[in-house]
């Protein structure tokens, strides 16, 4: 099954015809992603091997079932392009543009929860269901089908603890990253609460950092709601108070956000933290009962 | 973008808020603008600036003259101050506290306010924080007007009017030049209705692509300042962060992976030099100029690169590292741990410069610590 996407997922890439949206549109359709069509402003009719092209959201919407849209539209453009994803009924849209102006993923995050799209991202490398789809940047290489899903802030610590996993044999459901913030769609909360309802998903992985509270809440929900084993990795125990880490909500100030904190409170919700990708192995095969 | 209190204040005016009537002072000659009596204010990218007497009321020119002087060539918080803003006194007869932010994680614009003003809101908020009110703004209704009857009902301010005009227009001002920040600390009542009396901005750097003229004219002004060098524009999208003590130089194509390796460097025994991270938009050019960022430290004695590709191609990257050997030289020892999106070709790219790479995160970590320990 896979949370949020799998195998029969109709996809719609928005700005398809741009550097980006093209490379990786062919990464995607490769791995085997469903992109049954392709929209950008003036470009209708054309094609991208084999995807139709269309100038509007709405005509592609008119002559194709579409599940997912992923969006590579520049950030002036993004906030448009995105209400008319929305407005055509499009359930899911992944934000893969990093700089977009605050006020822009304001609008575009207050309109979509109106609307009952969920919004993955701004700046965000996607989602991979490992064999399946694949919706962004994830390395195909890193990943093979199986049952631990994992949820992190950051790209690249999900391609990282996915390589770990996959070298010791363990593969995955389904790979979320959320994008390095200060403003999100989906949270930790959200694509925990997608885990434990998908059926393949039999251990939980949440990969925090540093900063905000978001952590904290994602332990608060566990506590309550999530019954599958959770295990969970904070990176920035090293790092120096008051200075941003790359992600701009990735910053300790006083004794707030640090490592520690959000360490014990996911300790406290039954949550077993490993310190490092090995260390996060060896407890997951423990949980699988492998040797 | 941090501004300045005047230039704050000046968005203020803009939008119809009242302010003090004011000067901005950058020499002694300057004082005949100036009626007394006056509040010579420093201008400075710090706060504490009233406890390091950066404040100070004037009655006379001869007065000011000696304080204008004094405050001119003061450093708040290690920082120059850049000019002195010079006002005419207020008559305070209360201080509130008054902001709209947008919070980490939030999907709204939140109003803060609170009767306690004129003393560091953060203060507030550990001695008195019932004192302290919030509220959010949808962003497609605005302020409505019954969450503003509910603020002057906590405020115990009986101009529901004057107050609707002060917050409506501070709304205007952080929505029409995309700010992230803005802050009237303390917002005064007086025998003339509320004034603010200080002003506190920060602007989106991401919303530059539509602001160009706004950030322009405060990059030259601040240009223009004593003290004050030009900005110089960013044109990557690296992090880079120097740190206090450490000998092994960062270089990661990920935030959280450069998190997790800065505590594998921790826990390998050694330290880091700098944290530094290329960001979103990477090329041989990027990997480049994050080597010259890093090597320009002479703390460094290894050099630890962390790859793993997503949207970043490991031959563009191996391209840089190659490029920087050959053209600058490398005085240190190269770890470089290389996986994901065009892996092999990275790999044969480096190899045939005769530049060993890893696949191993733990192995490079370790390589680099015992390399960095070696003199």
């Amino acid at each position: 099954m896979s949370a949020l996407i799998n195998e029969n997922t109709n996809v719609l890439v928005a700005g398809i015809t741009g550097k980006s949206g093209a490379l990786q549109t062919r990464v995607m359709k490769e791995y085997g992603t469903k992109i049954v069509a392709g929209v950008t402003p003036g470009k209708g009719g054309q094609e991208l091997d084999g995807i139709p092209v269309y100038d509007l959201v709405q005509e592609a919407a008119l002559e194709h079932r579409i599940d997912a849209a992923i969006s590579f539209v520049p950030a002036k453009a993004v906030k448009d392009s995105a209400f008319e994803i929305i407005d055509s009924g499009i359930k899911f849209l992944v934000l893969t543009m990093e700089e977009i102006p605050s006020q822009d993923v304001i609008e575009i995050l207050n309109y979509a929860d109106a609307h009952g799209t969920r919004i993955l991202g701004p700046g965000t490398a996607g989602l991979i269901a490992p064999g399946k789809c694949k919706l962004g940047a994830h390395p195909p290489m890193m990943y093979m089908e199986g049952d631990v899903s994992i949820v992190s802030k950051s790209g690249a610590l999900s391609y990282e603890i996915g390589k770990s996993l996959t070298e010791a044999g363990i593969g995955q459901s389904t790979v979320m990253a959320l994008g390095g913030g200060p403003l999100w769609g989906m949270t930790q909360r959200d694509a925990i609460a997608l885990f434990q309802e998908d059926p393949q998903t039999k251990v939980i992985v949440l990969l925090g950092e540093i900063g905000g509270t978001m952590e904290e809440d994602a332990a608060d929900f566990i506590a309550e709601h999530v019954t599958k084993p959770v295990v969970s990795m904070i990176v920035g125990r090293a790092a120096p108070e008051g200075k941003s880490l790359g992600h701009a909500g990735a910053i300790v100030q006083g004794n707030k956000g640090t490592a520690q904190s959000k360490i014990a409170k996911l300790k406290e919700a039954g949550v077993q933290v490993g310190r490092t990708p090995q260390e996060m192995v060896e407890i997951i095969r423990k949980i699988r009962g492998d040797n | 973008m941090n501004l300045f209190e005047f230039q704050g204040k000046r968005l203020f005016g803009q939008k119809g808020i009242p302010i003090p009537e004011g000067h901005i002072l950058t020499s002694t000659d300057e004082l005949d603008k100036v009626t007394f009596p006056a509040v010579f204010k420093a201008q400075v990218h710090s706060g504490g600036r009233g406890k390091a007497g950066g404040v100070k009321v004037c009655n006379s020119r001869e007065e000011a003259k000696e304080a204008l002087g004094h405050i001119l060539g003061m450093t708040i918080g290690g920082l120059p101050v850049a000019a002195v803003l010079a006002e005419g006194l207020a008559e305070i007869q209360e201080e509130f506290y008054l902001s709209i932010t947008l919070p980490a994680g939030s999907k709204k614009a939140m109003v803060m306010f609170s009767p306690a003003g004129g003393v560091e809101i953060e203060k507030v908020a550990e001695e008195d924080p019932e004192q302290i009110y919030t509220f959010y703004v949808d962003p497609f209704i605005g302020i409505t007007g019954y969450q503003i009857r509910h603020m002057a009902r906590k405020l115990g301010y009986g101009d529901v009017r004057d107050l609707a005009k002060i917050l409506t227009s501070l709304y205007d001002v952080f929505i029409s030049n995309d700010a992230t920040l803005v802050e009237i600390n303390p917002l005064v009542v007086t025998p003339d209705g509320l004034l603010a009396l200080d002003s506190k901005v920060v602007l989106d750097d991401k919303a530059v692509i539509r602001q160009k003229e706004l950030f322009d004219s405060i990059s030259v002004e601040n240009g223009s300042l004593p003290g004050m060098e030009q900005e110089e524009a960013k044109d990557d999208t690296i992090t880079y962060v120097p740190l206090d003590s450490g000998s092994v130089g960062l270089i990661s194509d990920g935030a959280g992976t450069g998190m997790l390796t800065l505590d594998l460097i921790r826990d390998a025994g050694g330290e880091a030099a700098c944290f530094c991270e290329m960001g979103g938009l990477t090329s041989p050019e990027v990997m480049y100029s994050a080597m010259e960022k890093v090597l320009k430290d002479p703390k460094v004695k290894s050099l630890l690169v962390v790859l793993i590709g997503g949207f970043n191609r490991m031959d563009e990257m191996a391209e840089g590292i190659v490029r920087y050997r050959d053209e600058k030289g490398l005085e240190v020892p190269i770890s470089v741990r290389m996986c994901g999106t065009l892996e092999e070709e990275g790999e044969k790219i480096m190899k045939s410069a005769g530049l060993p790479i890893c696949r191993d995160l733990l192995e490079a970590v370790r390589t680099s610590v015992q390399m960095a320990g070696r003199e």
